[in-house]
């Protein structure tokens, strides 16, 4: 850091902005965890918990009703990821391929079904006589398909040397071998942050699950907690007096998983690639 | 590129042909449901349930016209207020089986997607044998022909001279015919709200007696507003009432502030001689607004009504912020009394009698238990599933309680051992056990809430609280039934607009922003005066 | 949409070459084979359901054929076109918004140089996103209150610019609701969207970068001639993606609404589900499918006209 005198100002400036930032940001969270740390139920913001306690959390996670869907969670997430990034990053090089026969049909082919759906009564009949519902493929396949990050790869496959794929055909590289051996390690960035956009919709999922899955034994974790955050305001919840903590450590504990991956990401995102290195 | 079209286009010919199979599918559904549906159409006039397994089932044997073949399986599609697979929803049903006989296969989708699923179902295949339905969805689908009607064979059941036993179960009951036809069973009251203050404000204001009508009303909620109800030495600190809007979103609408809406009904009902009108445009309506925003601008209400959730409610309720609180009867007030507690406050609580201008709170129109009009054998549906779970015997212990050992014990033991409520019972008392959610939490019931049933059950001593019995004996002897609205097309094609209309100008009314006599001109202009005339004709042309 | 570079002049190939170069590309059709099938079995087969949007059904008796009588009735709606209306200001406002806030801070945060820093404040940005909107409504109504317990008033009067009596209603007000919901649109999502636009930051070549410090380039242009280039046209094509369920707002929309400012915050999504809740009848699966129907052509249509938009700027290519 002992770059160009020139921008000292610059650089103090913007770190104190991104504070500042980062401080308005997190003031609205600050309130829910310190509600789920505060044994009293209260209304309004406070600094600190009133009456400091663990019941909350120890009520989440003692809950024998929630270590299946959270084994279930990680499992569709990991497949279901992995699933969504095979189908975008094939689908995304195969819509680079400018000269390929039929490529603007096929573009156009993905692209109306982003906009276009049947409605929910159809979508079911086809699930439903797939054999679909009520399994945990339904919410592993059903939504691997995502067009939306299927054109984001494909505009970062767009930004990778034309020249690194001439080369690799001359090298006598087969379609695949090329996608393998070049472009997926050419875009760290990219199958880390789609891939956590995946990761992400997965993990949060509760959509799918609750229009195919009637079985409460194939639910997820979200779908758990969610009841946990919801039914409290049922006329027919039962209303315990660490409701309220329990509802808000909760809501922490579904944001968790994702400040413990992100970090492990992020290193394919701060910082830039040299793109000479592999070039040539 | 001529070859790449040709290439795509058979595969889209493909995938076309696939989806006229899905298709095939659907219209295979819609023959499959359509013929319940003329099987209906051609009992109604006959007037017999007997006639109704349908026709093509050649292969089941006819059952006598008098004695009703017992099921072996019935499907049933229930939402979350039957305990779930989380809450021994298995051992509740294998116990149904052991003292029935029958099978149950169980659909239960989740609580927020719960008429999502029922509308798939029923457009889909399968259809189960028995559903539950909120009264909205009851009636609709009994016009549509999808339930079976049951008329007939309560009218000679069992059931029915148990309902006549207990007083006012049978208007419950009655709130479900339509036309005088009956395509469910209600298992319980609807239940309703009541409004709680806290003793302990009453005591800091110097309130000896409770109020009984408007005007002691709201001299308590003045004390409430502008002296020392919390006793923290302020003034003027503490507002008197709160709600979750200044208007409820679903039928009977008023009951979160009922003092101050009193008779004023903002919908449809029926007047006196049984014609259709429309609440809002009564002189109760704008009297009852008038309340509202004298109370609003004298800051009896919470000034962040109109965006409160009713957590936040109980939240405010339960950091003493304010001190009058109109919510469930029964369980709540036990809920209330212990979260008061929790935070270290005087946790007991005056259920108001309802005050005199008020006369009745109203009690919600309860779920209806319905059987399909696909389920081969309704009459014995009804007699060995519907009946059975009031049969005010065992079954109905079962829909009440739950299973031993999961829902409820007599054992020996102490329960949150360790903790500030551990509690112990004998060899022998009855009490309900942790729920597996919560287990911080005790059961209240199973399915049938027992402050609510509709059949008299010889109840295990200390099954409910006295706090909770307290205010449901106070709400069911004050309680009148809500009104259930017919739908008609000209319902669907105007009341969103209207109801979006009248909630406006009620909050802007409330909040000072508009005057009376604004509201109703707005009113007049916007179309609402119109659209309430189409509707209400079109209810009256019935 | 002919947008291959080289399109026109290859369009009068013969048969023979034609096949020459499908055969060339077999390894390619074969990769694009799971896409296909996911996207027929998924997407295209309940795509049948459209012609439902011109029947009347209701999931129990067959659908009935009424032609585009549910579109009039939709358009026939007395509030319809102001739902429409608000849903479209809404819609775009909140995108231009969140995405220019979220290009912003990325900009800048890839000024940080302390990546430790640069790292946690990414972290938290980015949790907001994580937040169920109910949740987030809860908040924020406590927040933005007008009472003692609304920080925001509260610093407002502080500072002197409220009076202590004079607080502004945020949520409950038709002049503040629109403001109060682009704020808390953005504290939610600017975060989550930068993780794309970070992404594609850290594609940039850092020779590049070398090369024009070496010319002598400042912080201001590296950022103006290197930086923003590059995240143009990534900015472009998730704004253009976006265009496309402009339409289905809702659940933002819906949690922070109330009575009073329905005038101003009610969107098609929600309008429509009022008048479904209030009509006290069985959905009609016909009628909601005739309304995706009309939101899709919309979506449809503002897609196309950026996207042709997009081949101009973008020397002939769409999005996709």
């Amino acid at each position: 850091m002992k770059t160009k005198k020139k921008f000292p100002v610059f650089r103090i400036v913007n770190g104190l902005v991104f504070i500042l930032l980062a401080l308005i940001i997190i003031i609205p969270m600050w309130k829910i965890l310190v509600d789920s740390f505060d044994l009293k139920t209260a209304y309004g913001m406070k600094m600190w918990p009133e009456k400091f306690g663990l019941a909350g959390y120890v009520s989440v996670f003692r809950n024998p009703t929630l270590s299946r869907p959270l084994v279930i969670s990680f499992i569709t997430t990991i497949l279901g990821t992995l699933l969504a990034l095979t189908l975008s990053t094939l689908g995304a090089y195969v819509l680079i391929q400018w000269e390929m026969p039929g490529r603007t049909f096929f573009a156009n082919f993905l692209l109306f079904t982003m906009i276009f759906n049947g409605g929910m009564i159809p979508t079911y009949l086809v699930l439903s006589s797939l054999k679909l519902t009520n399994t945990l493929l339904v919410v592993i396949l059903f939504p691997a398909l995502n067009v939306y990050n299927l054109v984001l790869m494909r505009n970062f496959f767009e930004g990778i040397p034309q020249s690194l794929f001439e080369s690799a055909t001359l090298d006598g590289c087969s379609p695949m071998q090329t996608f393998i051996r070049i472009v997926l390690p050419m875009s760290k960035a990219a199958l880390a942050s789609i891939g956590l956009m995946y990761a992400v919709t997965y993990w949060n999922d509760y959509t799918h699950y609750k229009l195919y899955i009637t079985d409460s034994k194939w639910y997820n974790f979200q779908m758990k907690l969610r009841s946990v955050i919801m039914g409290s305001d049922l006329p027919q919840s039962t209303g315990g007096a660490t409701e309220n903590t329990v509802k808000n450590a909760a809501i922490i504990v579904v944001i968790i998983p994702f400040m413990i991956l992100y970090p492990f990401l992020q290193k394919y995102f701060v910082k830039g690639v040299n793109i000479g290195a592999v070039k040539e | 590129m001529k070859k790449a079209s040709k290439f795509v286009a058979s595969l889209l010919a493909g995938s076309m042909v696939m989806s006229m199979a899905a298709c095939g599918n659907d219209a295979g559904n819609q023959n499959e449901s359509s013929t319940p549906q003329s099987n209906v159409e051609s009992t109604t006039p006959a007037a017999g349930g007997e006639e109704s397994t349908p026709a093509s089932d050649s292969t089941e044997p006819e059952a006598p016209a008098n004695e009703v073949a017992k099921p072996d399986k019935i499907k049933v599609m229930i939402d979350g207020t039957v305990p779930t697979q989380e809450n021994y929803g298995d051992d509740f049903w294998k116990k149904y089986t052991e003292l029935t006989g029958i099978e149950v296969e169980v659909i239960q989708p989740d609580h927020d997607a719960y008429y999502d699923v029922v509308g798939q179902t029923f457009a889909g295949r399968d259809w189960p044998d028995v559903i539950i339905l909120s009264s909205t969805y009851y009636t609709g689908y009994a016009s549509e022909g999808a339930l079976w009607d049951m008329t007939d064979a309560y009218a000679s059941s069992d059931l029915k001279t148990r309902h006549d036993a207990k007083a006012g179960s049978d208007t419950v009951v009655d709130s479900l015919r339509i036309n005088g036809s009956l395509y469910g069973m209600p298992a319980t009251h609807g239940n309703g709200c009541v409004t709680y203050v806290k003793q302990a404000w009453l005591d800091n204001c110097g309130i000896t007696s409770v109020p009984t009508n408007y005007e002691e009303y709201v001299a308590m909620l003045d004390a409430f507003t502008n002296g020392d109800p919390d006793g923290d030495g302020v003034n003027g600190n503490t507002f008197a009432v709160a709600a979750a809007g200044f208007i409820g979103n679903e039928a009977p609408y008023t009951n979160y502030l009922a003092e101050f809406y009193q008779d004023a009904y903002p919908s449809f009902m029926q007047d006196a001689s049984g014609n259709w009108i429309d609440g809002f445009e009564t002189d109760a309506m704008k009297a009852a607004m008038g309340r509202l925003a004298d109370a609003y601008a004298k800051g009896y209400i919470d000034p962040t009504t109109l965006t409160n959730g009713t957590g936040d409610c109980r939240n405010k309720f339960y950091s003493d912020e304010f001190g009058v609180f109109t919510y469930w009867a029964g369980t709540w007030a036990n809920n209330l009394k212990t979260n008061l507690e929790a935070n270290e406050l005087s946790g007991e609580l005056v259920a108001l009698p309802p005050i005199a201008e008020v006369g009745a709170y109203v009690d919600r129109i309860t779920p209806a238990w319905c059987i399909t009009s696909t389920c081969e054998n309704p009459e014995g549906v009804f007699k060995y599933f519907i009946e059975a779970m009031q049969d005010g015997g065992d079954v109905q212990f079962l829909f009440t309680y739950g299973v031993e050992g999961k829902h409820w014990s007599r054992a020996a033991e102490t329960l949150w051992a360790d903790t500030e409520k551990a509690k112990t019972y004998e060899e022998g008392q009855f009490h309900f056990l942790p729920n597996a959610e919560k287990p911080e939490t005790a059961y209240t019931k199973a399915h049938i809430d027992p402050m609510l049933a509709l059949v008299d059950l010889e109840a295990p001593e200390n099954s409910v609280t006295e706090t909770a019995l307290a205010a449901q004996e106070l709400f069911n002897a004050n309680c009148k039934p809500a009104f259930i609205v017919p739908s008609t097309d000209e319902m669907s094609m105007y009341n969103g607009d209207l109801t979006t209309l009248k909630n406006e100008l009620i909050a802007k009314v409330t909040m000072g922003e508009m005057t009376i006599e604004d509201a109703y001109a707005k009113y007049e202009a916007d179309g609402g005066a119109e659209w309430s005339k189409t509707i209400v004709d079109s209810l009256n042309a019935q | 949409m002919k947008k291959t570079k080289t399109a026109v002049p290859k369009q009068k190939i013969s048969g023979a070459k034609l096949r020459a170069k499908i055969y060339k590309y077999r390894g390619f059709y074969l990769m694009f084979l799971p896409v296909l099938i996911f996207a027929i079995i998924f997407s295209y087969l309940p795509m049948f359901g459209i012609f439902l949007g011109f029947t009347n059904y209701n999931g129990i008796k067959d659908p009935t054929f009424v032609g585009f009588k549910n579109f009039e009735r939709m358009f026939k709606m007395a509030n319809f076109w102001s739902a429409f209306t608000n849903t479209i200001v809404i819609s775009l406002v909140k995108l231009i918004l969140t995405t220019l806030f979220a290009v912003i801070v990325s900009l800048f945060l890839n000024e940080i140089v302390n990546l430790h820093f640069k790292k946690v404040v990414q972290t938290i940005i980015y949790l907001p996103h994580f937040m169920s909107w109910v949740v987030t409504a809860s908040i924020f109504s406590l927040i933005l209150a007008p009472t003692n317990h609304g920080l925001v008033n509260t610093f407002l009067v502080s500072i002197g610019v409220l009076e202590p009596n004079g607080m502004i209603y945020f949520l409950g007000s038709d002049k503040w609701w629109r403001f109060a919901y682009y704020i808390i649109n953005i504290w939610k999502e600017t975060g989550w969207q930068t993780v794309i636009f970070m992404a594609t930051l850290a594609g940039i070549n850092t020779e590049l970068y070398e090369a024009a410090s070496i010319d002598g380039a400042g912080r201001w242009n590296k950022m103006r001639f290197i930086t923003f280039p590059a995240l143009a046209n990534t900015i472009l094509t998730v704004f253009i993606l976006n265009l496309a369920k402009v339409m289905n707002l809702f659940e933002s929309a819906f949690v922070l609404q109330n009575d009073a400012v329905l005038g101003t915050a009610n969107v098609l999504e929600t309008y429509i589900y009022y008048q479904t809740f209030n009509s006290g009848a069985i959905p009609n699966y016909g009628y909601t499918t005739a309304i995706g129907l009309f939101k899709s052509l919309v979506g449809c249509v503002l897609v196309l006209v950026c996207n042709q938009w997009s081949k101009k700027v973008r020397e002939g290519r769409g999005i996709v």
